[in-house]
């Protein structure tokens, strides 16, 4: 029997099989050259996808250099910080996840956000998936008896690690906290920008002051440590290291620069005790012979090491809502970002205008009633000061006088005299934000009121109300180009940077900015006006002066215009209404070594409020130098004896 | 098996030792590369099981050539009379699949028989291409075959295809579906009908995307398309592959030494991707030595189709050689990233019992009609 019947006709699949056989070939060729392109073409880039999934590279914390004063005293260190960091995946829900709780406190909002994220990640269906599942922060800054215990339990606390990291520690907390600055975490909107620097989610980095300013000095860079994923469980780690990782397997961080700064602290500790009992303002001390920074203080301050977020995310976001909304602004650094009136204090660069344009001279008498009819206006004095020339004017602040030296100047030479001693402009200090100023002119009051300039603007300027306004800084350093006969400095805080064993690696000598080479006798007589304001009976800071302090200066008493910050409770209303009291001034005043500006913000007078805090500061700035003389010669002495 | 062969059929058909050592060629080499894929289980604790499966597989691979043997002795044309009962003995089992079937990962396949997981869906694969093969060489005629003529083809191809995709077995019903497609395509059809079947065939695809598959069905299409933003993990399964293949480069990274493997970054690496720890070991030159040899092998069957002396011996060895064209081309496509990932294995190189003895079966058959021809 025939196994098939007989009408097999296989005549008609003939044609089909050559079509057969080149689809098949053509196929495979297709499979060909995209393995072509994989292994070939793309050969290197696989390889080095496939040597990064096996490789990581473990980051070697750097340090953040240190901040010193000029004395060599720690402003901002670095101190250990433990945080404890979770891997979903592998915790254990109702074995060992309760003790973490309770031992770290977590509360309840975010305890059942966490309970919810690890539940999520254990019931995804691949086992790959949850190895990806990336680690949770649990908890930052963990005390020591936390750490000690997750440590000596960690076998049993599966998925559960601590992390060691440094955190940025301010000794003297709000002293000087504006200049020397603070830390901030690294946000997610800012890491696309910083990735290429090397930051990474988590960096902290300097926010404000030399900590923003020196931050890529300060830092340091990172090292890492190259390892084969899951390595330590083989028994071939040295083989599977050479076969697989590229050298260098290792390069260790580096440690960032330490800076020492020209702030003397025990100068702002002084001014932190002078200033006590007064609500607002800011101090600056500065050297009139290099322009270097003393000190610099803004009030109210605020802890850098709470905002620096050693204690946390929420506390410090808590601390900023709080800061923020503080009708004081103790964020706001009011030595350098904010300019102000400056008032009387702004008197003697006015006697200089009129000076250098030969329009009075220290004969010239005016004879003061109370106050100046100018126009149909009438300009008010602080009182009746009767026949005053130049001198007198200056030692009891006769605005008469002013106003009088107002209609016959110009308004554009008080303007550029200011420019001249470095108002109206930026100083260049390099840290924060920095206020300008503003040292009007006749074109700004044209573009600003859009009507035609009126006198009685200049008359308002020589007095420094009006448009004008000046920074404490900004002061200072005119003051000290006043004390030291005429030259203006650049302002530094940073008086070198050197490696983290004390190498000194970059020096900044003081930097003149500008030689103003005003008419020396000109400075002679507003000069001694300046000693007489502290000096003579009738001076306005005569009756706060102290008999041991050698000082000279200008007191202020600067208008404040009558417009309320937002969200300040009506009932405070009148404080912030009060005028805002000034000192100005140097020491010693025959051989000026530092000046000095206070302000005193919505203080009242100037010569109530402000002198007996700069007379303190000076005082203890005295005895302080005198007892670092004496150490220095006791030193001296003591080498010679040996 | 050679010798035996010979003995059995002293003065029968000869052996094809063409085809037999492309046929061994590719048994040691999948031994071989699954032997690589699994030892990166070794020193797992809670996997090490797996790490010996490669000798459950050569179990498999004597269990499958001893059938083979076996198929191969008894003239095919004797098959041709059983291959209405075979079929609807298939289609019965992937039935009884729903009834008595293990469930793994959501999809029902396999079917408890002693202690042997059985999947009849693998099966049912050479049984189709016996019923396809018959009807074919029944179906003789000379003008082109109309739409009405391939209701009945149609008919067989459909059921099976429905039951597997029901379980769901994606890559099962679409190889089913394309090797009877080749299958029938041997025969002459009108052009107007092929326009027809085209558009109805893109029409279901589209039906079935909007109505009747199931999510991650659609999430290994999608992934594919786009595969860097996969939330399934698909796609990344996908591109580890790919990184693996590129990471051969030309020589390959040497036996056992491929890192994606060994440091377990290639998912399913024995039954899914063993095509890509063969390339990562193996690299470019072993990859074209295995394409050749797969290529050889379907090239050969319509080699022996062509000599065959009978309609259905041309059919069976186009239809062979088309199962093993299609998950070779499918299982291979998907690991080199120009084909969704649907779970299709790689003959003689994926674990699986049923897979490597069908494989086995289908090749007894290709050797049965190469010896008569």
């Amino acid at each position: 029997m025939a196994l098939l019947g007989q009408r097999s006709d296989v005549g008609e699949f003939r044609r089909r099989y050559r079509w057969l056989v080149l689809a098949a070939i053509g196929t495979f060729l297709v499979l060909v050259g995209r393995l072509a392109q994989l292994q070939i073409v793309q050969g290197d880039l696989h390889r080095a996808q496939a040597r990064k999934n096996i490789i990581r590279e473990r980051s070697l914390a750097t340090t953040r250099g240190v901040i010193r004063d000029t004395q060599g005293r720690v402003l901002a260190a670095n101190r250990p910080s433990y945080n404890v960091h979770m891997t979903p995946a592998e915790v254990d829900l109702t074995e060992t996840w309760p003790t973490v709780v309770k031992l770290l406190a977590i509360e309840e909002p975010e305890k059942s956000e966490l309970e919810r994220k690890i539940k999520d990640i254990q019931t995804l269906p691949s086992k790959e998936e949850k190895k990806r599942g990336q680690q949770l922060l649990l908890k930052v800054d963990v005390d020591r008896d936390a750490v000690a215990y997750l440590e000596t339990h960690a076998r049993e606390l599966k998925g559960i690690e601590v992390s060691p990291q440094p955190v940025r520690y301010y000794p003297y907390g709000e002293l000087g906290a504006h200049t020397v600055g603070y830390m901030r975490e690294v946000g997610s909107e800012d890491l696309v920008r910083l990735e290429e620097r090397g930051y990474r989610a988590g960096d902290r980095l300097g926010a404000v002051g030399v900590e923003r300013r020196w931050e890529s000095y300060l830092r340091g860079v990172r090292g890492f440590k190259k390892i084969v994923r899951g390595v330590s469980r083989r028994d071939d780690v040295q083989e599977v290291e050479s076969r697989y990782l590229e050298e260098p397997r290792r390069v260790e961080p580096i440690p960032g620069r330490d800076i020492s700064l020209t702030l003397d602290i025990d100068v702002i500790t002084s001014i932190e005790k002078a200033f006590h009992g007064q609500l607002a303002g800011a101090v600056v001390v500065v050297d009139v012979r290099t322009g270097r920074i003393l000190a610099a203080s803004s009030k109210p301050s605020f802890d850098a090491n709470v905002v620096s977020g050693g204690s946390g995310v929420k506390a410090v976001a808590d601390t900023f809502r709080r800061l923020n909304a503080d009708p004081l602004k103790p964020s706001l650094d009011k030595t350098i970002s904010a300019a102000y009136p400056p008032g009387s204090t702004y008197k003697p660069f006015s006697a200089l205008a009129a000076l250098a344009d030969r329009l009075l001279d220290p004969t010239t008498e005016v004879d003061c009633h109370g106050g100046y009819e100018y126009g149909k206006r009438f300009f008010r004095c602080t009182g009746v000061h009767r026949k005053v020339h130049l001198h007198e004017a200056i030692v009891q602040s006769c605005n008469t006088y002013f106003y009088e030296l107002g209609a016959r100047v110009s308004i554009d030479k008080l303007a550029s005299v200011g420019l001249d001693y470095g108002f109206g402009v930026k100083t260049g200090i390099g840290i924060n934000p920095e206020a300008r100023g503003r040292m009007p002119t006749r074109s700004w009051y044209t573009r600003r009121y859009k009507e035609a300039f009126r006198g009685g603007f200049t008359l308002l300027s020589a007095i420094g109300q009006g448009a004008t306004t000046v920074t404490v800084l900004q002061l200072a350093l005119a003051y000290a180009a006043l004390a030291n006969g005429g030259t203006l400095y650049q302002p530094q805080v940073v008086r070198s940077i050197e490696t983290s064993d004390g190498t000194v690696v970059q020096d900044f000598p003081p930097r003149v900015r500008r030689l103003i080479e005003p008419d020396q006798e000109h400075l002679a007589w507003v000069k001694a006006a300046l000693e007489g304001v502290v000096t003579e009976k009738n001076g306005t800071a005569y009756k706060e002066r102290s008999r041991d302090v050698d000082m000279a200066g200008k007191t202020g008493t600067a208008q404040v215009s009558h417009v309320t910050p937002r969200g300040v409770d009506p009932g405070k209303v009148w404080y912030f209404n009060r005028d805002h009291a000034w000192f100005s001034g140097y020491a010693p005043s025959r051989s000026p070594e530092i000046a000095i500006v206070v302000l005193v913000e919505h203080g009242g007078g100037g010569g109530k409020n402000a002198v007996p805090i700069a007379m303190r500061v000076v005082r203890d700035w005295q005895k302080m130098k005198e007892k670092r003389l004496s150490a220095k010669d006791d030193a001296a002495v003591g080498t010679k004896a040996n | 098996m050679a010798l035996a062969g010979r003995m059995m059929f002293r003065r029968g058909p000869a052996v094809d030792m063409k085809l037999m050592f492309a046929v061994v060629v590719i048994v040691t080499a999948g031994l071989v590369n699954l032997y690589s894929a699994t030892s990166v289980y070794a020193d797992t604790a809670t996997r090490a099981r797996l790490a010996d499966i490669y000798v459950s597989q050569v179990y498999w691979m004597v269990v499958g050539g001893l059938l083979a043997i076996l198929v191969a002795a008894i003239d095919y044309r004797h098959y041709e009379r059983f291959a209405g009962i075979l079929y609807a003995g298939g289609v019965f089992s992937c039935g009884l699949v729903f009834v008595l079937g293990n469930s793994t990962r959501g999809a029902v396949r396999w079917i408890q028989l002693g202690s042997f997981n059985f999947q009849p869906s693998e099966f049912m694969k050479v049984l189709l291409v016996l019923m396809m093969a018959r009807h074919v060489h029944n179906d003789h005629k000379n003008e082109p075959r109309t739409l009405v003529d391939l209701a009945v083809p149609g008919l067989l191809i459909t059921v099976p295809v429905v039951l597997v995709m029901a379980q769901p077995d994606l890559g099962t019903g679409l190889i089913l579906s394309l090797t009877a497609a080749t299958m029938l395509m041997m025969t002459r059809i009108r052009k107007r009908t092929l326009t027809a079947i085209s558009i109805a065939a893109v029409s279901t695809a589209v039906l079935a995307w909007n109505h009747g598959m199931k999510q991650y069905q659609k999430d290994r299409i999608t992934s594919f398309l786009d595969p860097e933003h996969d939330k399934t993990g698909i796609g990344w399964h996908a591109l580890q592959s790919q990184t693996a293949i590129g990471n051969g480069q030309f020589l390959g990274e040497g036996f056992m030494q491929g890192t994606q493997n060994q440091f377990g970054f290639l998912p399913d690496q024995f039954s899914d991707f063993p095509f890509a720890v063969f390339a990562e070991d193996w690299g470019f030159v072993g990859c074209i030595f295995l394409l050749s040899v797969y290529c050889f092998i379907c090239v050969y069957a319509i080699h022996v189709a062509s000599q065959a002396k009978d309609r259905f011996g041309a059919a069976l060895a186009t239809g062979i050689g088309a199962l093993i064209f299609w998950h070779a081309v499918f299982n291979i496509g998907m690991a080199i990233g120009v084909l969704p990932v649907v779970g299709v294995t790689l003959p003689l190189f994926s674990y699986g019992g049923s897979s490597v003895v069908t494989t086995l079966v289908g090749l007894g058959l290709l050797m049965n009609v190469s010896m008569r021809r």
